[in-house]
């Protein structure tokens, strides 16, 4: 196992755990904050795989995934929004 | 030059996951994004710079540090719209604001 791979597993396993922990309690914002850990931890741990399995066409994927982490995020800024 | 790759690796992981953990340790909105920032604007580009120093100068180098670059822009872009989400919901901002 090489430090890329070892990282890459702290990194989810140590990661995951917290944003999931955070988001299934409380109100919907705050649900919210643990969905945006998730999104940064999620796209980390794809660039420290790709890394560590020396695929570097995988890199695409946690380019798409910052990017529709960020749009997923201000859709739901948008829907939890109060309405007036 | 593989050794400070690892290290600034480690000290990116290490960051996101005492952010994480700070975050989880307080109830407000408010102080759970303060607390995620680092995540984004420190621990993101560590790691980047690990992978970048350890692919050298190529491709892959310029693409991992621009999703970094996207990390650090959006992650403080979505924690101001989380906080101003949060604001609103309170009563303490303006339901139009900033429109």
């Amino acid at each position: 196992m090489n430090p890329w791979l070892l990282g890459t597993i702290v990194l989810l396993a140590g990661g995951f755990p917290l944003s999931l922990w955070m988001a299934s309690r409380g109100s919907p914002v705050d649900r919210m904050v643990g969905l945006e850990l998730a999104g940064v931890v999620t796209t980390l741990s794809m660039l420290g795989f790709s890394q560590a399995v020396g695929q570097t066409s995988y890199l695409i994927v946690p380019l798409v995934a910052a990017l529709l982490s960020f749009a997923g995020a201000l859709v739901f800024t948008r829907l939890l929004a109060p309405r007036g | 030059m593989t050794t400070l790759a690892v290290a600034l690796f480690a000290a990116g992981i290490a960051v996101v996951l005492v952010s994480g953990t700070a975050a989880l340790r307080f109830r407000r909105v408010y102080d759970r994004l303060h607390f995620l920032t680092p995540g984004t604007t420190l621990g993101a580009p560590l790691i980047g710079l690990a992978l970048g120093l350890e692919n050298g100068w190529s491709l892959a180098t310029a693409l991992i540090l621009f999703t970094c670059f996207l990390l650090v822009v959006t992650g403080a872009v979505m924690a101001a719209a989380t906080g101003r989400v949060a604001a609103q919901r309170e009563g303490l901002l303006a339901r139009e604001s900033p429109e």
